[in-house]
């Protein structure tokens, strides 16, 4: 039945346009359809498509049913997700009487859904005579043999959203967790007539080593009579236009051509830097001694090859890193994915705005439109089916749904040059062999991508590259920063194929809770965000909630940056996606975005400020820590990650230490080099002696790097005095660790207490840096707190600098406190070292507080105050302040606490 | 042009080279990885033990009356090697938690090797986030109960400080020591092959891990791991095979 057949090749060069009369004629489909909801599933199955009668409501197409109010309107506040306003689960019929045009005679007549959920089926008058149930690509039913041009026929398209097989119902392509599982016809929606002897499919195949493109042809014809003609390819760009022509010849009802067109040397290539994109359109004049036919078919391109390098993905023989984000389908506006190129437009020119050069779209693949705007902009694809764990477990069914998928994905985008990465899906368990199966036919099928099994699980054979929290030789992921950064991924990395770092980040914001106005007109609701703010306020804390969001999102920026250089640090990695830049609204609502579910900023920072630590070229540091005594020298090494699209010649590169005024301090250069491309370069060590440091009143310093003053980069450290004897006792001034009759008779007195328990004295959780992963709902375990919120500007932080929120210096003051549980205390009680909760509990929490008690003054501070002491300068200076503070003139707690409350979380 | 030609015949020569054997003849037990034993009456999780991940043994005496019983956990997270008197049994998983045990009657220590590989991220089991094993543990429906739980250090351990003698017969994990030569410094795949589960280090060098259960069967050694002429490998097996040997490959083995 396939045959190839002679291909006589042409070769015009031609500047003119051909004024070429497509004869495929279209008809727009968009607008009102009749409607009717069938949550009984009656209709389908039953005679009733028979009776032909009308459906009795209408619809706008394209759209959802969510945009009707039509559906089940949810009562329920969902804690684990945003709350879809009206749910439908079900088949919907959709219904219009269509006159098929006359002149449409002898032509093939299709109707076309570019995306819907996700089995449709197209009834005709009474018959039902076609049904497609891909989630990924277009539905393209072919109607010809049953509609008849000149008649009015009644179109009745069923769609139904269940899920068609046991698939998981966390993938991305139609979870409630993200996109919602709609149901509806959307992007564009036509009927079209074709000639009998048309293009079905055309790919192209660049070369790269020899400017051509082969171009494959499957050329039906349903004459069953022989046709000959000719194949005229448009090819065309900035500045560029080529025609091309072959000769084909047609007896069968499936013919393949293929055709190697040479570009010459002015095509250009595709990459990040360069995106140049052509366009290929093909016309296909045919004739025999009845009738000519002629159909057009139009492709978007790119010069470029992928391939699999040592460590990284090649793009045209180079070495690309990957700086990428997990999309998973996160669109609550509209409750499903755009299919705009406005939309995505919008969503790339963030990538870029932030520094990232690669989406991984996680167990879903993206409408055309996502492909057309990564084309345009340079922005790496990694696509996957609707796959997630235990979809590999043995199940044909299911099975012959994916291997018809992953055809369906790769022949329908498989031309775009911003697809480099196909993966079956996320995280997945089951029959590896079945993986292997998809992945090598993948390989076979379509050579312009790489391949790979499943992220983060099994690996196997065909794999080309390996998305994964670990590889054999230890973990490649970075959750969270360290206040040291000589440290990368490198050795773990390195294995036989190039290792991306799967998901990392994941860092919990508090909510912003101003977002819940947000949703006034999407299909979901923030009722979540409800939930948790009246939570908050019965616990008397509502004011502050602005205050967890910028406390806690400002510690989420600062791991981020350290997560991302740590991740630049690794030249043996091929990169990183990101967990991500904007939120996710599921798996019980996961805020790790410096964006919104919305793709806008949170205001947490900058996109400039953002590409200083994530871009094309990023200057680094390694150094030992954070916090420095006084008589200690900062010492770091420099070095210059750079994929950029070319080496820096002769570089000046310069280091300085500024104070929190910006005043430079201390500053040098390391030596002019020529920094190489593709690579993490070393580039010199300076040190920085402390000593001379004059502090004034601050104790922040920064430490910039720069690459010819456009490169700049920056790390906090900080610088204090040594102290060597603390916690004194005077006689109004008692440090105890317990609460003892010594303690109450000093309070008694009206005197000063300071209470420092033993952390294992105090009840409640242990106290971490680190802001929560992911979301304290689904992760239900420590530290379920999410960043501390720091009254600075409280005189006990006097002599200690700090912001509002926690940055490294924290680090070895947080890491061995206990976290207070002060429910009980009174409402105007507020720590000075306060505690994010987690949003779904949201109790008062601290490690400092201060409060009248009996009499006396007292302050708690739930800090370990004994292990390595002498080896944490910024510990030694939080107790030097606070002793400066309780014995100066200023300690004066306002709340009054009962004694009962400080023996609430106290042990025995 | 004779170095040339002796280049070709090198080349040639590598290509042909089926995989180096290296016999791994050196064993030490692992009591000497042991951390301090914690007791109790019932089983406790990892987390109580304060195991964010790697190795337990888990340990209790058992009295059977018939010859044979089937022992059934109620959670095995994530792996678990079940040993009678040091007589290897078979392997457990959360999927899989029961098996059948012979020549059982009178009184035996058991002995079950866990592994925990770290916290899961999604699932029904996402709520109870408990590593190790927890629960109940029945033979033939009775509670095994007074366990003594030995938390193991393998990830950091000191390597050179282990004292490894000839390998002595015996079923048990341990760590198993080998020397073999390198005659050109390149990488190379260990092939794993027939071993269980475990972990390498090449002279002193952590390498990666290994699992029969995967289908990469086979750890990347980069060259800069390997030394001109004498090296050495360490390999900690948990599921004890018996093998005797690995070898190095040109390529990744994948079965």
């Amino acid at each position: 039945m396939q045959k190839h057949l002679m291909s006589i090749l042409l070769m015009l060069l031609s500047l003119q346009i051909s004024s070429l009369q497509a004869q495929t004629t279209e008809l727009d489909l968009s607008g009102t359809w009749g409607f009717q909801t069938d949550l009984m599933d009656f209709r389908r199955g039953s005679l009733s498509p028979r009776y032909n009668h009308a459906l009795p409501e209408n619809i706008e197409l394209p759209g959802i049913t969510d945009d009707y109010q039509i559906g089940y309107k949810s009562p329920y506040r969902h804690i684990d997700r945003l709350t879809r306003k009206y749910e439908y689960m079900g088949p919907a019929w959709y219904q219009r009487d269509i006159e098929i045009p006359a002149t449409w005679k002898g032509k093939q007549i299709f109707v076309y859904f570019e995306r819907t959920h996700w089995l449709s089926s197209v009834y005709v008058d009474t018959k039902e005579v076609s049904k497609i149930d891909y989630v990924s690509v277009p539905h393209n039913h072919d109607l010809t043999k049953f509609v008849r041009p000149g008649k009015i026929h009644r179109i009745t398209v069923c769609i139904d959203n269940r899920f068609q097989y046991n698939t998981h119902k966390w993938n991305h392509a139609h979870t409630e967790f993200t996109q919602i599982n709609w149901n509806g016809i959307l992007g564009e929606m036509k009927l079209m007539a074709i000639d009998p002897v048309y293009i079905d499919d055309m790919q192209v195949y660049p070369n790269i080593a020899d400017n051509t493109i082969r171009v494959r042809l499957q050329l039906n014809n349903t004459l069953k009579k022989e046709v000959n003609g000719d194949a005229t390819f448009m090819i065309a760009g900035t500045d560029y236009r080529l025609e091309h022509k072959v000769s084909v010849a047609s007896n069968d009802s499936v013919t393949f051509v293929e055709a190697t067109i040479a570009l010459g040397d002015k095509i250009k290539r595709w990459d990040e830097f360069n995106p140049n994109v052509y366009e290929i359109t093909c016309t296909l004049n045919t004739s025999n001694d009845k009738a000519s036919y002629q159909h057009t078919k139009s492709a978007t391109f790119g010069m470029r090859e992928v391939k699999q390098g040592k460590n990284h993905v090649l793009v045209n023989n180079r070495p690309v890193h990957l700086r990428g984000n997990v999309e998973n389908a996160v669109f609550p506006a509209t409750g499903y994915a755009p299919l705009d190129d406005a939309s995505w437009e919008r969503i790339m020119v963030l990538m870029k705005d932030y520094g990232l050069n690669h989406l991984r779209f996680h167990s879903w693949c993206p409408p055309k439109a996502a492909f057309r705007m990564a084309d345009k902009y340079g922005i790496y694809f990694e696509v996957e089916m609707p796959m997630w764990g235990k979809d590999a477990e043995p199940d044909e069914a299911r099975y012959d749904f994916f291997r018809r998928e992953i055809k369906g994905i790769l022949k329908e985008y498989g031309n775009h040059p911003s697809f480099i990465l196909y993966c079956n899906g996320n995280e997945i368990t089951g029959n590896f062999d079945f993986i292997e199966e998809l992945t090598a036919e993948g390989r076979e099928f379509d050579s312009r991508h790489l391949y790979s099994g499943s992220t983060a699980r099994t690996r196997v054979k065909s794999d080309q590259y390996y998305v994964s929290q670990q590889t054999n030789k230890g973990p490649v992921k970075v959750y969270e920063g360290l206040p040291n950064t000589d440290w990368d991924r490198n050795t773990e990395s390195d294995v036989d194929v190039p290792v991306i770092s799967h998901e990392s980040g994941q860092r919990c914001v508090y909510p912003n809770f101003e977002e819940i106005k947000k949703y006034a007109n999407s299909p979901v609701e923030a009722r979540n965000f409800e939930v948790f703010r009246e939570m908050l306020d019965d616990n008397g804390m509502l004011d502050q909630a602005h205050d967890f969001f910028r406390a806690s999102g400002a510690l989420t920026v600062l791991e981020y940056k350290a997560v991302i250089e740590a991740l630049l640090r690794s030249s043996k990695s091929a990169g990183f996606q990101l967990l991500s830049i904007n939120d996710f609204p599921g798996q019980g609502y996961a805020p790790v975005g410096i964006l919104d579910p919305f793709w806008d900023s949170k205001g947490l920072i900058t996109p400039e400020k953002f590409r200083e630590f994530c871009a094309p070229t990023v200057a680094l540091l390694r150094y030992e820590k954070s916090a420095y005594f006084k008589n200690e020298t900062f010492t770091a090494e420099a070095e210059v990650y750079n994929f950029s699209s070319s080496a820096i010649k002769n570089a000046k590169l310069k280091w300085r230490l500024t104070d929190d005024q910006g005043k430079v301090l201390k500053k040098g250069n390391l030596k002019t080099q020529t920094i190489a491309n593709e690579d993490v370069s070393s580039i010199g060590r300076f040190s920085i002696p402390l000593t001379h440091i004059t502090l004034d009143q601050t104790q922040k310093l920064t430490v910039h790097l720069s690459v010819n003053d456009t490169i700049n980069n920056s790390w906090n450290i900080w610088v204090y005095p040594e102290h060597r004897s603390l916690m004194q006792s005077t006689d109004q001034v008692l440090y105890t660790t317990v609460y003892d009759e010594a303690a109450k008779q000093q309070l008694a007195q009206g005197k000063t207490v300071v209470l420092y328990p033993l952390p294992n004295t105090v009840k409640g959780r242990k106290s971490v840096f680190h802001n929560h992963f992911w979301n304290p709902i689904m992760f239900a375990w420590p530290p379920m707190t999410i960043g501390c919120l720091i009254h600075h500007e409280k005189p006990v932080f006097h002599d200690f600098t700090t912001s509002y929120h926690t940055d490294w210096q924290w680090w070895d003051i947080l890491n061995d406190a206990k976290v207070i549980e002060m429910s009980e205390a009174p409402p105007a009680l507020r720590p000075f070292i306060q505690v994010i909760d987690s949003y779904d509990n949201n109790k008062k929490l601290g490690i400092g507080f201060e409060a009248k008690v009996n009499g006396g003054k007292l302050l708690v501070l739930a800090v370990d105050t004994k292990k390595d002491l002498d080896k944490r300068p910024a510990t030694q200076q939080l107790l030097y302040s606070i002793d400066k503070y309780v014995k100066g003139d200023e300690f004066h707690p306002q709340i009054i606490v009962e004694e009962s409350f400080i023996k609430s979380f106290l042990t025995e | 042009m004779i170095r040339i030609v002796a280049i070709g015949l090198l080349l040639t020569f590598s290509t042909a080279v089926v995989g180096q054997e290296i016999e791994l003849d050196r064993g030490a037990p692992l009591a000497q990885v042991y951390l301090e034993a914690v007791m109790s009456q019932s089983l406790l999780p990892m987390n109580d033990l304060g195991v964010e991940f790697g190795y337990v043994l888990y340990k209790a005496k058992i009295t059977a009356e018939s010859e044979s019983a089937t022992l059934e956990l109620d959670n095995v997270r994530d792996y678990a090697v079940v040993y009678i008197d040091g007589k290897l049994q078979g392997t457990l998983a959360d999927n899989r938690k029961k098996i059948q045990l012979d020549n059982l009657s009178g009184t035996h220590e058991l002995q079950l090797y866990v592994e925990n590989i770290g916290r899961i991220t999604y699932g029904p089991e996402i709520l109870d986030n408990s590593k190790g094993i927890f629960g109940e543990v029945l033979l033939d429906g009775e509670d095994v109960e007074n366990w003594t739980m030995i938390p193991l250090n393998i990830r950091n351990y000191t390597l050179t400080d282990l004292i490894f003698t000839n390998r002595a017969k015996g079923q048990t994990p341990g760590f198993y020591k080998g020397i073999f030569n390198v005659d050109a410094v390149e990488n190379r795949y260990l092939d794993i092959s027939g071993w269980g589960m475990g972990e390498v280090w090449i002279n002193n060098t952590y390498v990666g891990s290994y699992w029969e259960q995967e289908k990469q069967q086979s750890i990347l050694i980069q060259s800069d791991v390997l030394i001109l002429g004498k090296n050495e490998i360490v390999v900690f097996e948990l599921k004890n095979s018996q093998q005797e040997t690995m070898s190095l490959s040109e390529s990744p083995v994948f079965r």
